[in-house]
């Protein structure tokens, strides 16, 4: 599909009254209400190509159908990257991955994906293609159109290219990973947060071993994963080493082949669905409430004898809860009421990961912000026939 | 009628009425407007949300106004009004450090910010040349900027969250971790034309372990552009890559004994922040490039107080242009950094062509230019040939793949400048925004859109 074929077909469902949705690598198909197709599925993984690369400039423009992984390599042929941390990367696309507003791990250290984006051109509902930002790396020309598509679950506008600023490659990655058992979980997470080399990430897993080692029986983790020179990585290595040795954390391996795989795997882990028997729930806010909160997310799932995966971003306060059961008629009878539970203990958690049939019941997306008014309207200016992935997004936007 | 109520609402101490006191606000750095129908002074979001209803019930346009520095008319009256100042909201409300952020009121100076959190070992990082006096909430309403920003990203990068009052006196959050539309991320950068912030949560960034600062000097200004594009290209990118030429380093040296040597055609200041370690791998890199490129000097700051004189330079420069002309026009746009050499020309060009001294401090590694360009405003040949040039130049950077403002924003001065990178279709699409937010252009009017059509008819 190109462009032209994307504003036009948009263009003419827009005015015929159908239904569109927009799909990407549908990686995080998993969002979302379960709703009856769209009149039109609208895929963009044909809008694969990249447009430039002006690496001397560390720039690049590319469509929004190419996926994260591909666009990576190609910029690594250059010594460069996006840092776009979002689950199946090879599979997902820059646009939809920006389009479902996926955080990251690495967000603190490198900043949020959407910080990285310096333009973009969209298809609006009525086939309109309308650009924001530009090529250059620093840039208050009119609003910044780019972050209001960011995150809005195409519900606004479908991205057909958008531009980046990009960064150098990191010399060297290294995993730090350890057995954390629970009694030394907070001290933990209180050394990770204050250690002087600021990992690129850090994980306090419960579970997931399957998704992550390959096995499972695999009890709590943690995962420190650094990025930077070796002489850093070195100081780092010995500074973490020294901080979890203070928390009891008993031993750490050292991980350097096969560091970034291991990193893939853990935010893959993020959105692992048993197919029929598992919803996963992710709720963000401080770092210093992480602990917290996960706490009271898995004893809730615990009170309801559903099994639990917790996977807790240290450094930006993510919280992860995976509830699942081995048998998917049983999960079905113990979700609902935990799922009523856990909104009330915690009304902005929101699925991330399920089957359709599963969270079909449930309303996905949590407590409504308190801007919803702003956003209802202007779904309604964007969108005014509703033509865009209706009733796809938060308050049934 | 407006002054009474809005002194019932306020009290008589922050509404502001008589014409020798509405008079200063007409301006902001740069720019004259309207005197406005008066000033209010509020002392919270409550009476922000008050002046807010009882100005649109008189039909007075609203005007958000933070520190007044900014240097394109974002924060003048363009048709009078009621001007918001925020001098009485400039409170740290809260810091937490544990999660490195704080809550600031709108009117905190940028600056004071830092010293607030500097012993916890924190510090905010956008840094706008103004930071001495500009304020969070103006730094935000215009994405400000600042040396830094070339590693730390602007502000938008460090705003999580905003209590904002919107056109009807509605008070509501906007916050990063809403799941929702990100309101925050097009809020900042809005020059007050959707909505008054109120208050922020911001992002505290640690002091780095080390900072080190260099300068390197150059006989050739276009050696200096091919030196920053090695460092970028290298995939080096410091914490701050300014440049600053011919021009300004005689006039910043004699004003403020920074160190700089008067007799280069062009100086890098350059910035490194984090481990030791690094520092030394990057300041061996950039020797390299620095000599590759035909550096004449490159040294180190050896001292915290010469790496402070070296930055009071840099970021005084435009009170040095008193030494050059009377007055001084500055402009920004940004070029990929590569075009640097062509834009220096270009500005070389559209100035000289007219007999106009400029001078060039400015963001290197962002490609964010700052031509000066001096003049005396009681000629009426120099005003007009400076505004000639400051064009010429605007569309030099627009005509070498860039874009006419990197920090300083649109403003009312360069709202008709606007459709020259964009198209009617983008301009209407960003309007619809603005119909959301302020259907009836009641916020901070005749800003970023172009003058002459009402946003819902750009297109």
């Amino acid at each position: 599909m190109t462009v032209d074929e994307l504003r036009e077909t948009l263009a003419r469902c827009d005015r015929d009254g159908l239904k569109v949705s927009i799909e990407g690598g549908k990686t995080l198909a998993g969002m979302g209400p379960a709703l009856p197709r769209a009149d039109i599925s609208l895929i963009t993984t044909g809008l694969s190509a990249i447009l430039a690369h002006e690496y001397h400039d560390l720039t690049c423009s590319a469509q929004s159908g190419i996926r994260v992984a591909a666009l990576n390599a190609a910029l690594g042929k250059h010594g460069q990257f996006i840092p776009i941390d979002v689950p199946q990367r090879k599979k997902a696309t820059i646009g939809g991955s920006l389009a479902a507003g996926w955080p990251g791990p690495r967000r603190h250290f490198y900043g949020r994906a959407r910080d990285f984006v310096i333009g973009s051109q969209v298809a609006l509902a009525d086939g309109t293609l309308a650009n924001s930002g530009g090529m250059v790396v620093k840039n208050v020309s009119g609003y910044d159109m780019s972050k209001l598509y960011i995150g809005s679950f195409g519900t606004l506008a479908v991205f057909t290219h958008l531009n980046f600023k990009t960064l150098p490659v990191p010399k060297k990655r290294r995993a730090l990973i350890a057995p954390l058992p629970e009694a030394t979980r907070p001290r933990a997470i209180a050394q990770i947060a204050s250690l002087a080399v600021t990992p690129a990430a850090a994980f306090c897993v419960e579970g997931f071993g399957k998704n992550i080692d390959g096995a499972d029986d695999i009890d709590g983790r943690v995962l420190l994963y650094f990025e930077g020179t070796e002489e850093l990585l070195e100081r780092a290595t010995l500074d973490a080493r020294s901080a979890l040795g203070k928390a009891g954390v008993p031993e750490t391996t050292i991980v350097d082949t096969g560091a970034a795989e291991s990193f893939d795997r853990t935010l893959d882990a993020c959105i692992a669905n048993k197919r029929g028997r598992s919803i996963t729930y992710r709720l963000f806010g401080p770092p210093g409430t992480a602990e917290e909160r996960a706490e009271r997310l898995r004893d809730a799932c615990n009170r309801h004898e559903l099994f639990t995966d917790v996977l807790l971003d240290v450094m930006n306060g993510d919280v992860f809860v995976r509830a699942s059961e081995r048998d998917a008629r049983r999960f079905a009878d113990k979700i609902e009421p935990c799922h009523l539970e856990l909104r009330e203990l915690e009304p902005r958690c929101a699925i991330v990961a399920s089957d359709a049939a599963v969270r079909a019941p449930f309303e996905p997306w949590g407590a409504v912000p308190p801007a919803i008014d702003k956003m209802r309207a202007m779904k309604a200016r964007f969108d005014p026939h509703g033509t865009l992935n209706p009733g796809r997004f938060i308050g049934g936007i | 009628m407006l002054k009474q109520r809005l002194i019932e609402a306020l009290g008589a101490d922050a509404v502001k009425t008589e014409a020798e006191d509405l008079a200063v606000y007409a301006f902001d750095a740069y720019s004259q407007g309207v005197v406005p129908a008066a000033v209010v002074l509020p002392a919270s979001t409550r009476e922000v949300a008050a002046a807010v209803k009882i100005a649109k019930d008189c039909d007075e346009p609203i005007i958000p106004r933070g520190a007044g520095t900014g240097l394109c008319g974002g924060a003048i009256p363009a048709r009078g009004g009621v001007v918001f100042s925020f001098a009485r909201m400039n409170r740290v409300l809260e810091v937490d450090v544990r999660n490195r952020r704080a809550h600031v009121q709108p009117g905190l100076i940028n600056l004071d910010l830092s010293k607030h959190v500097a012993a916890a070992g924190l510090f905010y990082a956008p840094d706008p040349s103004s930071q001495k006096v500009s304020t969070i909430g103006g730094n935000i309403g215009t994405n400000a900027g600042g040396p830094h920003c070339l590693s730390y990203g602007t502000t938008v990068n460090h705003i999580l969250e905003l209590e904002i009052v919107d056109e009807n006196g509605d008070v509501m959050t906007t916050s990063l971790d809403d799941i929702g539309y990100d309101l925050t991320g097009v809020l900042v950068g809005s020059e007050g034309t959707l909505a008054i912030v109120t208050s922020a949560w911001v992002r505290l960034l640690r002091q780095p372990e080390t900072v080190r600062v260099w300068l390197a000097a150059f006989d050739d200004v276009n050696a200096a552009s091919a030196a920053v594009t090695g460092i970028i290209g290298a995939g080096i990118i410091p914490t701050a890559l300014e440049m600053m030429d011919h021009v300004m380093l005689p006039a910043i040296e004699a004003a403020f004994h920074a160190g700089y040597p008067t007799d280069a055609a062009a100086v890098l200041l350059i910035e490194s922040a984090g481990f030791e370690d690094e520092m030394n791998l990057h300041e061996t890199q950039m020797r390299r490039i620095m000599k590759e490129n035909g550096a004449t000097t490159w040294r180190a700051a050896k001292s915290e107080a010469e790496r402070d004189a070296l930055w009071a330079g840099r970021k005084g420069a435009l009170g040095a242009t008193g030494r050059i002309a009377p007055n001084y026009y500055i402009q920004d746009v940004v070029v990929p950094r590569t075009k640097l050499p062509q834009a220096l020309q270009a500005v070389g060009e559209a100035c000289g062509s007219r007999g106009i001294i400029a001078g060039n401090v400015f963001h290197a590694g962002d490609g964010n230019l700052h031509p000066l360009l001096m003049y005396d405003r009681g000629d009426s040949k120099q005003v007009a040939a400076v505004i000639e040039a400051g064009n010429e130049i605007l569309e030099a950077a627009v005509d070498l793949g860039g874009t006419i403002s990197g920090e300083h924003g649109i403003g009312y001065e360069k709202r008709d400048t606007l459709t020259r990178i964009f198209s009617t279709d983008d301009l209407a699409t960003m309007s619809r925004v603005r119909e959301v937010f302020d259907p009836k252009r009641v916020l901070n009017p005749e800003k970023i859109f172009p003058a002459g059509v009402g946003c819902a008819e750009v297109k």
